[in-house]
């Protein structure tokens, strides 16, 4: 793709921008899907445009670090968790659909609403002096974070509660690179870190409840009140 | 694994006053190019965590006997799942101690992040504990709205060291160095700080326990062990609270004091409003003295909005008063609750101070004192904290605060002395428990102290934090 | 002079290529499900075996019924000779552009869905209510994705829409112009009755839409309503592959370009072939109240790829 010294940032903020747009229309596909499998391979997509939109700012701002970060998404958020929870969709034998309690169109336009808001909170943060990558990526990372956190609320099933929090945490990773180029190295690792091992303490909660409720059913928590 | 952990945290104690030393000779102290920075309000927080983390790990042991003998932790003391569920607890509380002490010493704010994930993760299945249907309950909905808050929290990060961005050396590790950007706050970024100040609030504030993101809390106290949740209720409270302390600082010498302090008036009222009608309306012991922590939860960013001489040292005194307070109260809870089986008011009857006299007095004297009750130290606190408001000219959140304190006050003592007092009959008086009593006699004498007499270097470093955080 | 002759040069080539298109899909499909297909030329063979046959005309129906066919055959040739297939410039321009192509192929509908119900069978019926409840849903996406394509342009016209991309040969990558293409390419399935939205190939109560519709026609008139059908499938296809991947489209119609943008419209509708065909293949029918749901994402989709003319 970018053998060439190419170095042309109009070729760049472009291919960023197509793939932030993808990484969107995955996100929003997400409030439309039904299946579980689906999901894990949905978030598994969108980490890995992540890792490329990093690869490509990293490319055309001469950032080194920034690789590690996308390498580091690309094993963690697209490799380790994804098969983290197919095998524990595997092993809890899920084949049941999802019903959203809000339903699937008004959830739609819902998400469409919210990624007008994303864009609105960008335009704050656009510097038209600064060159640099990113513009559309922080409206999408806004994006990513509103229609994950409302995507928390909407489901109902635990697993799919966890893969909303996650989309949560890529839209923050976006909006990290598309502002700052990343962080600090050490807090990268950190992050990822704190995610691998929160994907893995989740998944085991997730199992137990699904092993004492007989269902992953999270409105069925109710018995602690008051 | 016992005598370990005890061990352990007797050494962590140790080294948490030797750093407060050192910090009130030199002002601060920074480790590793800056990667470790502490000053007199982490230290204080430091020595907070490690008391507690001491005298809870001694009560634990005591607590946790009894669970195995009682069968709450399954059917076969000595079998190998009781074997394994004790070593969880045991590594788990350490890991979860020594992060609390990690954000209290990083400088650098992602790594701050990084190390209050860490304390959620790692008391996730402290939650889980009994195994419960409603621990797990209490346990996901810690960790799902625990999850969420730390995300916003991370966005406030990110948007903080964005707002940095301009300062020079902002692309290595130091630009989300605390020290670095307290420098140069006034250069940061006022847009970004604005957001990034909202976010952190959402965030650290849903791990602190403010209204409206406290609804895990009551969940999360009731079903865990004991020992735990006094930790989670003293010392977790107040590293959340630190880390908002911090993003304070950086707010308000970049915006002005003006725009953090309505904020978080706003929720701290709202925090202490929302714990009256639960408190008044309580059933259920421990999730009562949760609501009890919400509401202090609630008055500390009441102080640490006002800021401020008088705010701040109101603020710090209050924390240290109330770690000592609440763990009381949670620890003699436990008693109660090993002794009844049973956390409903309804049930016990007023037995406590027949059976249990040493826990009856101990349990009585701690809740006056965080209801607020002079001669009791948090009375002095919360007295201050009202005068900076009266001072300031916030006449509204003062009578606020009045208000809704006497709401709570009412609602713990009702429930509580009719839990405690109640007539004498002859009721078998409790076993002797020398780890938990012993433990709990320790904490209560230092209320009783604390509430007469601060040693002087400890007053100086509650000083030197409230002057980091007023600013001066 | 030259206007008529590239009207009726567009008209040879809808009615000649329209049959060939569903051949090739259908053979495309039979040879992924192992089959060996009925060959590529079979609609044509269909088409003259039905102008053969005689009528059977239900007593209950109207006038509505006999006109029907030949609304929907012209209305769709119309719309037809508006779109850019060999040229930049289209034959005809009628006023509105691209609102036009929409609001001719919706008339057709209109009378397909009329003369479904006029002949007071409960299938008819079944169709076209189930008919309007998709393009009901489907029309508002195609708006948007098309506004959004006609706001890059500058107008709606189509000869400018596809004149406009010409040249500019990145801006497919711009994620206005991929939203619009989502959503149009959603709204061709669901307009053009494929899997997952309507099965072409059954005559199962539960499973037809348009075949429901047209269920009581036979001769001469199915074989006009069939013919329609694919003429609207070429269209539609058309309009796709041109608003968005202009390569190959000629200024004019005249010249030896002419022959060349036959060959790369040929090239670019075989291709849209092979997708349609994988993700026939690939999916199954949808249930009919998921419907509604994948057009809603076609809608949001429209929306997004609107409001990104604006924002990004």
């Amino acid at each position: 793709m970018l053998m060439s010294p190419f170095l042309d940032m109009q070729l760049g903020d472009r291919i960023v921008t197509l793939m932030a747009a993808l990484v969107l229309v995955l996100q929003i596909a997400m409030v439309a899907q039904r299946w579980i499998v689906i999901h894990i391979r949905i978030f598994a997509a969108q980490s890995f445009f992540l890792a490329m939109i990093a690869a490509t700012i990293a490319w055309f701002n001469h950032a080194p670090h920034i690789y590690i970060a996308a390498g580091l998404t690309v094993a963690v958020k697209v490799i380790l968790v994804p098969i983290l929870f197919e095998r524990l969709v595997e092993r809890m034998e899920i084949r049941e659909e999802i019903e959203p309690i809000i339903n699937v169109p008004i959830s739609l336009v819902i998400a469409g609403g919210l990624t007008l808001v994303g864009y609105v909170v960008a335009e704050s943060f656009y510097r038209p002096e600064e060159p640099g990558l990113g513009h559309n990526a922080l409206a999408v990372a806004i994006s990513l974070f509103l229609i994950g956190f409302f995507n928390m609320i909407n489901r109902r099933k635990a697993l799919t509660q966890v893969l909303a929090l996650l989309t949560l945490e890529n839209g923050l990773f976006l909006a990290a690179i598309s502002l700052t180029y990343g962080m600090p190295l050490i807090v990268e690792l950190g992050v990822f870190f704190d995610v691998l091992v929160a994907a893995m303490v989740l998944g085991i909660l997730i199992y137990r409840i699904r092993e004492t409720f007989e269902s992953m059913d999270v409105s069925r928590l109710r018995r602690l009140r008051g | 694994m016992e005598a370990a952990n005890v061990a352990g945290f007797g050494v962590i104690l140790l080294v948490a006053i030797a750093l407060a030393v050192k910090v009130l000779a030199a002002g601060t102290v920074s480790f590793a190019n800056g990667f470790f920075y502490a000053d007199s309000l982490s230290a204080l927080v430091i020595l907070l965590t490690a008391a507690v983390a001491l005298v809870c790990s001694t009560y634990s042991i005591g607590y946790l006997r009894d669970d195995q003998q009682s069968g709450d932790m399954g059917d076969d003391p000595a079998g190998a799942e009781q074997i394994a569920q004790l070593r969880m607890f045991y590594s788990l509380t350490p890991l979860l101690v020594f992060s609390m002490l990690f954000i209290a010493v990083a400088n650098n704010l992602g790594v701050m992040w990084a190390a209050m994930e860490a304390t959620t993760l790692a008391s996730i299945f402290l939650v889980t504990f009994y195994g419960k249907v409603t621990s797990l309950e209490a346990a996901w909905k810690y960790a799902i709205i625990g999850g969420v808050g730390l995300s916003m929290a991370l966005f406030g990060t990110v948007v903080a060291y964005y707002a940095g961005h301009s300062l020079p050396g902002s692309d290595s590790l130091s630009g989300l160095n605390w020290s670095v950007l307290a420098q140069h706050a006034a250069q940061l970024d006022k847009t970004s700080m604005r957001l990034a100040f909202v976010l952190i609030l959402l965030g650290y504030g849903t791990k602190a326990g403010l209204a409206p993101m406290h609804t895990w809390k009551p969940d999360a106290y009731s079903e865990a062990p004991v020992p735990t949740a006094a930790i989670l209720s003293t010392a977790l409270l107040n590293c959340a609270l630190y880390c908002l302390i911090r993003f304070y600082i950086l707010t308000s010498r970049c915006l002005g004091p003006e725009y953090p302090r309505h904020l978080l008036l706003l929720f701290g009222l709202l925090s202490m409003g929302i714990s009256v009608p639960f408190v008044l309306a309580q059933r259920n012991l421990r999730r009562l003295l949760a609501y009890s922590t919400i509401d202090h939860a609630g008055i500390m960013t009441i102080a640490l909005g006002l800021a401020g001489p008088l705010g701040s040292l109101g603020l710090m005194l209050h924390m240290t008063f109330h770690t000592i307070a609440k763990s009381t109260l949670f620890l003699s809870a436990g008693n109660v609750y090993q002794h009844f089986r049973t956390d409903l008011f309804a049930k016990m009857k007023g037995g406590v101070m027949r059976a249990m006299p040493l826990t009856g007095v101990v349990l009585f004297m701690a809740m006056l004192a965080v209801i607020g009750m002079p001669p009791f130290s948090l009375f002095q606190s919360e007295f201050l904290i009202l005068r900076a408001a009266f001072d300031g000219g916030h006449i509204l959140t003062g009578v606020l605060f009045i208000l809704f304190g006497t709401g709570i006050f009412t609602g713990v003592l009702v429930h509580l002395s009719g839990m405690i007092l109640g007539p004498v009959d002859d009721t078998p008086v409790a076993a002797r428990r020398p780890w938990r009593d012993g433990s709990l006699l320790t904490l209560a004498a230092a209320l009783v102290l604390i509430g007469f007499w601060v040693p002087a270097p400890l007053f100086e470093l509650i000083r030197g934090a409230a002057r980091v955080v007023s600013g001066q | 002079m030259a206007r008529l002759i590239e009207n009726v040069a567009q008209l040879l080539l809808l009615l000649a290529l329209a049959p060939l298109v569903t051949g090739v899909i259908r053979t495309l499909k039979a040879r992924l499900q192992t089959r060996r297909g009925p060959g590529i030329f079979q609609p044509y063979r269909d088409l003259a075996k039905l102008f053969r046959k005689g009528m059977v005309i239900p007593e209950t129906a109207s006038w509505i019924f006999t006109a029907a066919p030949w609304v929907v055959f012209f209305s769709t040739l119309l719309a037809g000779l508006m779109i850019p297939m060999v040229a930049a410039d289209a034959p005809l321009g009628l006023f509105g552009g691209v609102l036009a192509v929409i609001y001719l192929l919706g008339l057709g509908r209109f009378f397909l869905a009329l003369s479904g119900l006029d002949t007071g069978g409960s299938f008819g019926g079944l169709g076209s209510s189930r008919e309007m409840t998709i393009s009901a849903l489907a029309e508002p996406a195609m708006m948007l994705a098309i506004f959004t394509v006609a706001i890059g342009a500058g107008s709606t016209g189509l000869t400018e829409i596809a004149g406009s991309a010409i040249g500019q040969n990145w801006r497919f990558l711009a994620p206005a112009q991929m939203f619009a293409f989502a959503a149009l390419a959603l709204v061709l399935i669901a307009e053009t009755g494929r899997i997952p939205v309507d099965n072409p190939d059954t005559h199962l109560e539960l499973t037809m839409i348009h075949e429901a519709m047209i269920l009581e026609y036979s001769g001469p008139y199915l074989a006009l309503v069939e013919w329609a059908a694919s003429i609207k499938q070429l269209v539609l296809m058309t309009l796709l592959i041109n608003c968005f991947w202009p390569i190959g489209l000629q200024p004019t119609w005249f010249g030896f370009g002419a022959l060349q943008g036959i060959g790369w419209l040929l090239a670019k509708l075989l291709l849209l072939s092979c997708a349609i065909v994988l993700l026939e293949t690939v999916n199954a029918k949808l249930r009919l109240f998921r419907v509604p749901e994948m057009l809603a994402v076609a809608f949001t989709l429209g929306s997004l790829a609107l409001v990104s003319t604006f924002l990004f």
